[in-house]
């Protein structure tokens, strides 16, 4: 069963009108910014380190715009359309579900990674760290949305509907990136200081630096900010957990 | 009183001379050198293209007497097309240069390395400060050019940038293409 809702799901993310749109739109965006970097008479002046990574915010930031709006819809949906029923009647898991969906929506997030590479490669020739620009990129990228989208699986199991998810998830996302944005200046009191700290989003962006302009391309030294990322990704882990408890305690036909 | 009319005289001449030596001593150093000399060696080599790194070296001589302490020698530029300063902070340039010490006709090598950032015509100034003085000294002005920059395919992006998005418009057809087949 857990393949069959595995297969599904992936026909669903990568397969239809939808997702090659946003493929294409996506492309268009690196685009975009890649040609702009390079050419524009002031951002090309930009050192190579800082431009990697600028683009690499971008991948990241779309991935998670893109993965946000679908994993709102993934779980959802099958309540919306009333199949959740006659699929939990079935020998399905829970667990078989969640894990289908999840994987289906990583998938997304794959995809949108294969598509940067080339221009991964492009922008980052002759700074000798393309490699890293793409294992840390992967690295990262994997976590920081493998945390979201168990983070919008929990609100989706609690509010089953697409609408109050969808919105819900995008306050949460803009919430944690525009303060990533912001310049260090901005960042030099306790509180701001606290929160970067806390912040995912903020700790892979400070890691991107950490590695593409400060050349500090080994783990151990990007430690500090992948261990608050990792907490998320358990924080998001067990509130997906404690609504799937709610989810099975209230049942499939809400009773509220 | 023909003789103390004299005497008086005499004594508001002295002081008048007295005076006059006075202030003529206390402006004598406004009429000496100034004890550095500073001069922009790479005037010549200056001009360039919009994203070039370029050195600015420069030359600072103590030719007084003395040894001189805490200089602080810095850049000025300035944009001649708008006539304003030029913010360094954007060309990238060392913020200052301190020399501790420099002993009497010892020469000092200053070195810049700044960053093109946008085209135009520019002139440019070493300053330096000596503690405790309040003149600061200046070299002649070195005017250069930067010229724009025209790349339209710069490290080979076109290729990609155009090129990705056909090839997923390609699979996208391809797709649609496939499942009308099975349809």
């Amino acid at each position: 069963m857990f393949k069959y809702i595995l297969v599904t799901e992936l026909q669903a993310s990568l397969y239809t009108w939808k997702s090659t749109v946003w493929f294409l739109i996506t492309s268009a965006i690196f685009s975009f910014t890649s040609y702009l970097f390079l050419t524009d008479k002031e951002l090309s002046l930009l050192d190579q380190t800082e431009m990697l990574w600028l683009i690499s915010k971008i991948i990241i930031g779309t991935a998670l715009l893109i993965i946000t709006v679908d994993a709102s819809n993934t779980i959802n949906a099958e309540f919306e359309k009333e199949t959740a029923e006659s699929l939990f009647l079935t020998p399905l898991t829970t667990k078989d579900f969640v894990l289908g969906k999840l994987l289906a929506s990583l998938a997304l997030w794959i995809a949108i990674y294969l598509i940067s590479i080339p221009y991964i490669i492009v922008v980052s020739a002759g700074s000798h760290l393309t490699f890293a620009f793409v294992i840390y990129v992967l690295m990262l990228g994997t976590m920081i949305i493998l945390g979201f989208q168990m983070m919008i699986f929990g609100i989706s199991f609690l509010f089953r509907s697409s609408k109050n998810t969808l919105t819900t998830s995008l306050i949460i996302l803009l919430a944690l990136v525009i303060p990533a944005t912001f310049s260090s200046t901005l960042k030099n009191n306790s509180l701001s200081h606290f929160l970067s700290v806390i912040n995912p989003v903020d700790n892979v962006f400070s890691s991107l630096d950490n590695v593409l302009v400060d050349y500090k391309i080994a783990i151990s030294s990007n430690l500090l900010y992948i261990i608050p990322v990792l907490i998320f990704c358990l924080a998001a882990f067990t509130f997906m957990l404690y609504s799937i408890k709610l989810f099975k305690r209230s049942g499939i036909v809400n009773k509220d | 009183m023909h003789k103390i009319n004299s005497f008086i005289f005499f004594v508001l001449l002295l002081i008048v001379c007295f005076t006059s030596a006075n202030s003529i001593l206390a402006d004598s150093s406004s009429f000496s050198l100034p004890p550095l000399n500073i001069n922009i060696l790479s005037k010549q080599t200056l001009n360039g293209i919009a994203g070039d790194y370029v050195t600015v070296s420069a030359e600072i001589t103590n030719i007084s007497q003395k040894t001189i302490t805490n200089i602080t020698t810095y850049l000025s530029m300035a944009d001649e097309e708008t006539k304003l300063p030029v913010d360094l902070e954007d060309w990238s340039a060392e913020k200052g240069l301190f020399i501790g010490t420099i002993d009497s006709k010892q020469k000092l090598p200053l070195d810049w390395k700044i960053h093109f950032v946008k085209p135009g015509k520019y002139s440019l100034i070493v300053i330096a400060e000596i503690n405790g003085e309040n003149q600061p000294l200046t070299s002649n002005i070195t005017h250069f050019t930067v010229s724009p920059k025209h790349n339209l395919n710069p490290g080979q992006v076109l290729p990609v940038a155009l090129g990705m998005p056909l090839f997923l418009l390609i699979i996208m057809m391809f797709a649609t293409y496939i499942r009308r087949a099975k349809s």
